[in-house]
């Protein structure tokens, strides 16, 4: 039952970290909400939706090919985040975005996150939310079925949030072809690159776990940025005196 | 109400017994916590169901409303019920017939979509490697570097040149890739602490 000497660090941190969520959701509900560093792709989001509801296209909205009960969890409930707020714009204006997901577990939430959308519609403008769609769990068949989606259904605007490998590249480059504008991210370095080269904006690393803050100004959302960001000076200090005891001792 | 209450505790108390699971070592909560990730195995077999009537479902629409290439939707559902009906009639993607399709068919198309990466990643460069900014020139500058360290020429052409492409790999790369994933872990612990305190809510109506 004894915990061992890296639990006992972990459990400190996690209690350093909750404590610094709190403080963070508390002052960012008293209205003192840091000055959040400006991220494009956030503005080309709103600009993407809105763009779809003058062109009367549509916008494809990419969940990426990791699940709700895998390693990649973080990367596919960023993407919900995302979808969350683009489909209150659709509920509102009745353009409805196809979404798409490599992963079945995934279907569900993003099937809940388009209805709590479309209840809270007071308009009751928009149509049931029929485009939610699970296309196949390998990632080259996914990427097959997005690139059909891309170049047979008349996008405007492709939104690219989750988890991706290498098949990210198949779709960039189908998005760069066929849409007016494609919005990327990825938390894997090694699928930077990619993002990199085809979206004309990217949420790199961290900044798609940020989407809640920015484009709802939740604060939980922000609370939790201003924990990371305390838990990131903790690490760094840590990893310099350390250093420094090292070097000296 | 309870239909609202209820998934948050369940989820709530499913993800702190795993985390328990994590730090303390006693066969009980060891017990537990395999049980709960063996039972999200389950569920998650449960979801391929749930997906698998969405595909029929969006694709027998296609073709009743005659949309767009309604064509391909008739081959998707034909091939649909074939690997259904043969799977089930043979026993299971064991069987021969199953693992022929699978060798036969599947692979193979796997391999040819993964194949066009090389000339999607050829058009890429060719994109990547335009200067327009300072930031696009130092991409270029680096990737004309990496990309002359790793081939036999760059050693002829200079015999620094492999060194400075591992100075580049192992330093400044492998810092900033670091960075990237000491944030994305930062990240995703601020996701999962606030799925665990029931603020996101992703399996919730």
């Amino acid at each position: 039952m004894a915990l061992s000497e890296t639990s006992w660090v972990m459990l400190l941190l996690l209690a350093v970290f909750l404590v610094a969520l709190c403080l963070g959701k508390r002052q960012a509900e008293t209205g003192r909400i840091p000055d959040l560093r400006s991220i494009p792709a956030f503005n080309k989001l709103q600009d993407a939706m809105a763009r779809a509801i003058e062109t009367g296209r549509a916008l494809h909205v990419s969940l990426g090919t990791a699940g709700i009960a895998d390693g990649l969890t973080a990367d596919s409930l960023a993407g919900l985040t995302v979808l969350e707020d683009l489909a209150k714009q659709s509920a509102a204006t009745g353009v409805s975005p196809i979404v798409t997901m490599a992963d079945p577990t995934l279907w569900p939430g993003a099937q809940a996150v388009m209805r709590r959308a479309y209840q809270g519609d007071p308009e009751g403008e928009a149509g049931p939310p029929r485009d939610v769609r699970w296309l196949a769990p390998q990632p080259a068949a996914y990427a097959a079925g997005v690139m059909g989606i891309l170049g047979a259904e008349d996008v405007e605007a492709n939104v690219m949030v989750g988890a991706f490998g290498d098949e990210y590249l198949l779709m960039g480059e189908a998005a760069k072809r066929h849409c007016s504008s494609h919005i990327g991210a990825a938390s894997d370095p090694s699928v930077l690159p990619f993002v990199y080269v085809t979206a004309d904006e990217m949420l790199m690393g961290e900044e798609m776990y940020a989407a809640g803050a920015y484009l709802s100004s939740k604060p939980w959302h922000i609370g939790s940025l201003l924990a990371q960001d305390v838990l990131r000076w903790i690490i760094v200090l840590a990893i310099v005196g350390l250093v420094v005891v090292n070097t000296v001792f | 109400m309870i239909s609202r209450i209820a998934p948050v505790v369940v989820a709530i108390t499913a993800g702190l017994l795993v985390l328990a699971d994590f730090f303390i070592d006693a066969a009980v909560v060891d017990a537990l916590g395999l049980y709960l990730i063996r039972t999200a195995s389950v569920v998650t077999a449960f979801a391929l169901i749930l997906g698998l009537t969405n595909v029929a479902t969006v694709h027998f629409r296609k073709i009743v409303n005659r949309d767009k290439s309604w064509g391909y939707s008739v081959v998707l559902l034909g091939a649909l019920a074939f690997t259904l009906t043969a799977g089930v009639l043979t026993g299971g993607p064991g069987s021969a017939l199953m693992r022929r399709v699978f060798d036969s068919v599947l692979f193979p198309l796997e391999a040819t979509i993964f194949s066009l990466l090389a000339f999607f990643l050829v058009a890429a460069v060719y994109r990547a490697f335009r200067v327009k900014s300072f930031e696009s020139g130092l991409f270029v500058v680096f990737g004309i570097i990496v990309l002359l360290g790793q081939m036999p020429v760059g050693a002829v052409l200079w015999d620094q040149l492999p060194l400075i492409k591992d100075w580049v790999l192992d330093v400044p790369a492998l810092a900033g890739m670091r960075g990237i994933l000491l944030g994305v872990g930062l990240g995703t612990a601020a996701t999962g602490m606030r799925v665990l305190m029931g603020i996101d809510r992703p399996y919730a109506e």
